[in-house]
């Protein structure tokens, strides 16, 4: 069985964001950069089925050359080989845009099975997954904790809301991305990190895969969160201090 | 009754049958030993070379020969009365070589040295005295073995070293009664021929048994690699720890070679008293048998038929077992080198091990919490940031950054440094130090957050770091060298004892009212932290609060084994109240049970280390214990929640000495 897993590289998840001097973006030097998370769990649903059923596991990402440590970090963990479409302009591409570039890059591989985390931890649109399902024409389930392989193609559990899960049958190939907290994810280690110096990592720019790189959605403005937390201490005896929250709760508020 | 005579006597011919036969024994005895000692000499040196062993400076091994072979101060030190009666034996031994050649020499009618004779007669008197010694050295050795029995030699009596004890014994009986009897005598020649025949019957014995420490472990000593628990950089790309026998490096091998089985390191180890696997002499003779058995080239892993997979988990990396060992073994490398073979690989499943590598790789802090926890401390303990002005960089660990007693001790030592007129400022941006992954044996985290640590140091141009956790101090200083050049660090109760004469001394004179009705003047130093040093005391506080106060300390393994701090504590604690000793303290303190990253893993079996030593200070009806590492104070802190309102108070030397000063009105 042939897995790719598409993943991407975030911001660490303790970097201090700071908003870059055009307001549009983050301002990208002196961040540290990580696996998005749902994305390494996807990684660990890949290389357990590859434990139980055998193949090959190719991650393929697409990002500017500081991918490369992530890159490293997925063939440490267990994948065979890489796939890095070199695009310094990720930023300035949409869902559609990146999809675009992954599609290309899947469709000579003829994969048995497409998976992508959720969401990545910077952006959070939850939208290049499925738009890839899209443009490869395959069928595809979105919020995946656990596959399981069948005659035919794959079982897979998907989470709903207040704690119900659905079970969804899908043929061969299939895109599936998945939902962090299904697996317990594999620490690195330095027998893997020196083993996958040796593994492939095949490098394609983003103009080799002719792809149309012109967004349909343009992000205007980022901005951090407002802090907006104020602490009113209410005097009083009990009593008092219990009239006038209820007060407060009703008309400044208006949660009653 | 026989005369004293002063002279030994000795046979002066021996016939041509006696002198052939005595060539024989020899020539068999010493074929019994080299050919037994052949083996083992060979095992240790087809072990992979030590990449990093460097015999110099060669000082130090020098003085550590002296001291502890020459001197035998450590085995002394540790165990008075049996330490004496080795001692005895050992020194008895070194006067009987030149005995021994004479000896031997004389049988074949070429004996160099006189017993009449100036200096022959005056050696020999003094081997007797060394003799005499040493028979009562071997008797009470005997003794103990046999009769006392410390549940430390083993449950099973071991006649083979009986045996040695009575050849010992009787290789000094016949010298001496020698002196009781005339060259001539018929008695003198019997004399002659049962102390050769005890020798040659000893020697052969020596190296398959654990006696063979007579012959290697002055080696071991002497080339062992010297610090506490120094861990050998990993060596090539191939390299990931103590997997198997090829992993065994020639110090492993000399090291597990040279075990005289006492069990000091099991009688002073926390795990293995707390009923867990972990048995420090087992897993030393555990290498033993499988040197024994596979040998250095063999590929068969190291943990599993020879040593139980988990044991080397459970070591809390307190090094009361490297402290102690008489003969040179490095416990700690062994312990941690096999803990690397198993990390380094993935062969180690564990649950919580991996949750805590994973928040290391993705994250700052060993509690996987996300870094702004540490911001908003830091801004609400108004602490400030380290610019390269300062002269300290307060380094907060895990701990002090995220753990809510550790904030509480970094807060009151900020003060104590206000106090003083301390400049300090705090990393903006701090990752875990690497303990607990170096400890684990995960070299690849351990490498990624020295590196990144060591970087963010220059970048701010650290010059000194001053730390409340000890464990920080030691990876710091000593770990991180293995990726570039740590600044200058010290431990927080080295800077407090530098300043004793500025602290406040809190008298024990009358009781104070209460801490918040010490209200007074505030002091303008205290009120930021860029303050000029001082240039004279600040006056004392007539503060009291150390009035019938007892503080029980506790020593924390990195601080006293790892660091030789153990004076310096007590001298701060000495300012705040009145100190009195644990049962078990100094360079003997028994671990709280949280070291070696165990106190990021699951529940412990058998009984808990923390409880065990958190009961045993208690014991001492102090009023309060005194700490100076965040994780002991974590674990008593949950050891004596059991015990509620009876508990004595929990302090660190930090909030013990801030109590002291004078109070800032709200």
């Amino acid at each position: 069985m042939k897995i790719i897993v598409a993943i991407k590289q975030v911001p660490e998840r303790d970097a201090q964001i700071r908003i870059d001097a055009a307001g549009k973006w983050i301002e990208e030097s002196g961040l540290q950069y990580a696996l998005n998370e749902s994305d390494a769990y996807a990684l660990e649903e890949a290389l357990q089925l590859k434990e139980k059923h055998g193949g090959e596991v190719v991650v393929l990402t697409a990002g500017p050359e500081r991918v490369g440590p992530t890159i490293r970090e997925a063939l440490a963990k267990g994948a065979d080989r890489a796939i890095h479409i070199d695009c310094a302009d990720l930023g300035s591409r949409d869902a559609l845009g990146v999809a675009r570039l992954l599609a290309a890059a899947v469709n000579p591989e003829n994969p048995d099975l497409i998976l992508t985390g959720l969401q990545s931890d910077d952006l959070g649109q939850g939208q290049t997954g499925v738009i890839l399902a899209e443009l490869l024409g395959l069928p595809h389930s979105s919020l995946i904790l656990h596959v399981e392989k069948t005659e035919t193609g794959f079982t897979v559990k998907r989470e709903l809301e207040e704690g119900w899960f659905q079970s969804i049958e899908l043929p061969t190939p299939a895109v599936l991305t998945i939902q962090s907290g299904g697996n317990k994810l594999r620490y690195a280690t330095l027998m893997g990190i020196k083993r996958a110096k040796t593994k492939e990592v095949r490098t394609v720019t983003a103009s080799d895969l002719t792809v149309d790189a012109a967004p349909v959605v343009v992000l205007e403005r980022v901005a951090l969160p407002q802090k907006q937390k104020s602490t009113q201490m209410l005097p009083g005896t009990p009593k008092e201090a219990a009239a006038a929250l209820v007060e407060k709760l009703k008309f400044e508020a208006r949660v009653l | 009754m026989l005369p004293l005579t002063a002279t030994m006597a000795e046979p002066q011919h021996f016939s041509l049958v006696e002198k052939l036969l005595l060539v024989l024994l020899v020539a068999a005895s010493a074929a019994g030993f080299w050919l037994r000692f052949r083996v083992v000499l060979g095992k240790i040196l087809q072990s992979k070379p030590d990449a990093s062993f460097r015999l110099f400076p060669i000082g130090r091994r020098i003085l550590d020969f002296l001291w502890e072979v020459v001197l035998q101060a450590k085995v002394i030190r540790q165990r008075p009365l049996p330490g004496l009666a080795h001692a005895l034996v050992f020194w008895g031994f070194c006067a009987f070589v030149l005995v021994t050649l004479n000896h031997f020499a004389s049988g074949l009618g070429l004996g160099f040295l006189s017993p009449a004779g100036r200096f022959g007669r005056f050696y020999f008197d003094c081997a007797a005295v060394f003799a005499l010694a040493c028979a009562v050295g071997i008797l009470g050795l005997f003794i103990r073995r046999f009769l006392i029995r410390p549940k430390w030699l083993g449950e099973k009596l071991s006649y083979q070293s009986g045996f040695i004890a009575f050849l010992i014994f009787l290789l000094m009986v016949t010298y001496l009664a020698a002196f009781f009897f005339t060259d001539s005598d018929p008695a003198t020649r019997i004399l002659w021929w049962v102390h050769t025949l005890a020798l040659l019957t000893f020697l052969p014995i020596i190296p398959h048994t654990k006696h063979l420490h007579l012959v290697l472990s002055p080696a071991t000593v002497f080339l062992s690699r010297g610090g506490f628990s120094q861990i050998p950089p990993l060596a090539g790309d191939e390299d990931f720890g103590l997997i198997a026998g090829t992993d065994l490096t020639r110090l492993v091998s000399l090291q597990a070679f040279s075990c005289v089985e006492c069990g000091r390191c099991t009688e002073h180890c926390p795990t293995a008293n707390t009923g867990k696997l972990l048995n420090p002499k087992e897993i030393i003779l555990g290498l033993r048998g499988y040197l024994n058995d596979l040998g250095p080239a063999s590929e068969e892993p190291l943990l599993g038929k020879y040593n139980p997979q988990e044991a080397p988990f459970q070591c809390t990396t307190c090094g009361a077992c490297e402290f102690q060992c008489p003969v040179g073994i490095e416990h700690l490398p062994i312990l941690i080198g096999l803990r690397r073979g198993a990390v380094n690989t993935g062969a180690w499943e564990d649950d919580y091990g991996a949750k805590l590598f994973l928040s290391l790789e993705r994250g700052s802090n060993a509690h996987g919490l996300p870094a702004s926890e540490r911001d908003k401390f830091i801004e609400k303990a108004a602490l400030p940031i380290f610019d390269g002005t300062q002269e300290y960089c307060l380094w907060l660990g895990c701990m002090g950054g995220y753990d809510p007693k550790g904030r509480e001790i970094i807060a009151d030592f900020a003060r104590v440094m206000n106090y003083l007129g301390t400049t300090f400022g705090v990393l903006r941006k701090e990752k875990c130090c690497g303990d607990p992954v170096r400890r684990l044996g995960n070299d690849l985290v351990f490498q990624q957050l020295a590196e990144s640590n060591l970087e963010a140091l220059t970048q701010t141009k650290t010059r000194k770091i001053v730390s409340i956790c000890p464990h920080c101090v030691r990876t710091i200083q000593e770990d991180w060298k293995e990726y570039g050049a740590p600044p200058t660090i010290e431990h927080h109760s080295e800077f407090l004892a530098r300043f004793a004469d500025k602290l406040p001394k809190q008298s024990r004179g009358n009781k104070p009212k209460s801490l918040a009705a010490n209200s007074r003047t505030r002091d303008p130093r205290e009120a930021g932290a860029n303050l000029p040093p001082l240039s004279e005391p600040l006056p004392q506080p007539p503060l009291s609060i150390g009035s019938d106060e007892t503080i029980v300390y506790h020593d924390p393994c990195y601080l006293g084994r790892y660091r030789n701090v153990y004076k310096k504590p007590r001298a701060v604690i000495a300012l705040t109240g009145q100190l009195i000793e644990a049962p078990r303290n100094h360079e003997r303190s028994f671990c709280c049970g949280a070291g070696g990253g165990l106190v990021f893993l699951g529940e412990e079996t058998g009984e808990r280390i923390g409880q065990v030593r958190a009961a045993e200070l208690v014991s001492t009806g102090a009023t309060t214990i005194g700490t100076a590492c965040p994780f002991c104070n974590s674990i008593f802190r949950d050891a004596l929640a059991e015990k509620g309102e009876a508990a004595p108070q929990l302090l660190d030397i930090a909030q013990l000495t801030a109590r002291g000063l004078p109070q800032i009105k709200a």
